[in-house]
């Protein structure tokens, strides 16, 4: 038996970078993965940091405090995980869509974000491979990229090379609280682990593991799929999205697109990204499936249509694979980053669908300051557990 | 897998990936074929690991005395070959 400051469980972007950050405030720190580390929505996601796809407010504030975060990350661990600051290009094919990104670049500049329309000409300086009847977009300077799985392992072995201690394939079967419901340690199959600080990072699978503590969470698992294109010279140079995008991952926003009953019923997006490989990243989609991440025929054909009117060149690309994987979402698109408050010491880290590489830096440190009683960067009482109640829905809504 | 190679011997030849880079990934964890190819990109390139898998196989094998259940395969996913998207789509732009 042996007995820790804090257990993380789950070895994702969030559970690593929750482990990395307590880790470096001096506490002794276990983190426990069942399968391998990044087995899950790490390795079958995209690459991006990005603010541009956030809502004003916390979710944005959020995303620029992650980004500034991993610039020091990247300092801190002597491993690379293709962290770049490189911008994000948004297209808009209609005056709707432009009217809809102009009212969203208006609030990004009036909270101080770098953001700037664009028009036919701009977009085509920056990305000569569009489509030529495109009639705009908009820039945000501060987006990243990198490689969420090398993160994880960079993480990791970082970690342990500095003597954290790492439990792969270690599957937690339970919560151990004494009679106040007070954290002790978990159960795994391998033996126990004691810990006055447990903090749940399962992602998709946070809520099997929040049972075990008497916790409901609402996190449904959101399929997205994915596009690899062979290796080619630079097609495009930066993430670029259509604005429709913005439709597919929020409800209520007002505008339709004018596109094929397939684009529609298959919920696609064109966003398009290059990898330190060559490759191209070509997406993407958000439908529920349950944990189901087969790649399906229908929605492949809709993402390479997508892509190829934004992308013409597409057209003479070959596609090498296509991998889909399940996204943790809330029903408020809000994460929780909290301490359970009826479970002293039991904390959770979870629920951030699309957004979790984006702000698994920001996360991670806010746990780290949640655990140790440190005040959090910025208030974060949108993000508690105690927001929700029963069916899911926001206290709020 | 011959243990007395040389570590710069190419295994993945898409990605060039050679032996020692992927003696390297198990030892920082991985165990599978997809957990050396996410540490390496062995299997990740234009032929999708026909070439390396078996080879990659037998290295786990060798260096762990692992079964060949554990090692497993990597996921099979779509396209079974490279296919262009113009062709996904059909030659009338979508319209299908």
């Amino acid at each position: 038996m042996s007995a820790f400051d804090a257990i993380v469980v789950g070895g994702g972007v969030i559970g690593t970078q929750a482990a990395y950050h307590l880790f470096k405030e001096g506490l002794e720190v276990a983190l426990v993965e069942r399968y391998d580390i990044a087995d899950g929505t790490s390795s079958h996601c995209d690459a991006v940091v990005l603010i541009g796809d956030k809502m004003p407010g916390i979710d944005t504030e959020q995303g620029y405090a992650s980004i500034q975060r991993f610039k020091e990350i990247v300092q801190e661990v002597p491993y690379d995980f293709e962290f770049k600051v490189r911008g994000l290009l948004y297209v808009c094919e209609t005056e709707p869509e432009m009217e809809a990104a102009a009212g969203y670049v208006a609030d990004q500049v009036r909270d101080g974000y770098d953001m700037q329309m664009l028009d036919t000409k701009d977009i085509l300086a920056r990305e000569p491979y569009l489509a030529k009847d495109l009639i705009g977009g908009f820039w945000s300077s501060a987006d990243a990229t990198l490689n969420p799985y090398k993160l994880c392992y960079a993480l990791v072995n970082h970690m342990r090379a500095q003597g954290a201690k790492i439990y792969d394939r270690t599957n937690v079967t339970g919560v151990l609280l004494d009679e106040k419901r007070r954290v002790k340690g978990v159960e795994t199959d391998r033996g126990t682990l004691l810990a006055k600080n447990v903090i749940n990072c399962g992602g998709a699978w946070a809520p099997e593991l929040a049972r075990m503590a008497g916790c409901d969470l609402p996190i449904q698992p959101r399929k997205g799929l994915c596009l690899i294109s062979e290796k080619a010279f630079p097609i495009c140079s930066q993430k670029v999205q259509e604005f429709g995008y913005m439709m597919s991952k929020f409800e209520g926003i007002n505008f339709t697109r004018n596109v094929s009953e397939r684009v529609a019923r298959t919920n696609v997006a064109m966003v398009i990204e290059p990898t330190d490989a060559d490759n191209f990243i070509l997406g993407g989609n958000r439908e529920f499936k349950g944990f189901d991440i087969s790649a399906e025929i229908e929605s492949i054909q809709a993402i390479a249509e997508r892509g190829i009117r934004f992308f013409p060149i597409l057209r003479e690309m070959n596609l090498i694979r296509a991998y889909a994987g399940v996204r943790p979402y809330m029903p408020d698109h809000l994460p929780v980053v909290s301490e359970v408050d009826n479970v002293p010491g039991y904390y959770i880290a979870a629920g951030h669908e699309g957004d979790g590489i984006s702000l698994s830096a920001i996360t991670g440190k806010m746990i780290a300051q949640l655990v140790t009683g440190k005040p959090t960067d910025f208030n974060i009482d949108k993000l508690k557990y105690s927001r929700l109640q029963k069916g899911g829905k926001s206290i709020e809504q | 897998m011959n243990e007395h190679r040389d570590d710069d011997v190419l295994i993945c030849r898409c990605e060039e990936v050679t032996l020692g880079e992927i003696r390297e990934a198990i030892q920082n964890g991985a165990r599978t074929v997809t957990g050396v190819k996410r540490r390496t990109r062995a299997g990740m390139g234009l032929c999708q690991g026909r070439t390396c898998e078996r080879l990659v196989q037998q290295i786990l094998r060798a260096e762990l005395g692992n079964a060949p259940e554990e090692i497993g395969t990597s996921t099979v996913r779509p396209p079974v070959r490279p296919v262009s998207f113009g062709s996904l789509v059909g030659d009338e732009g979508g319209k299908l």
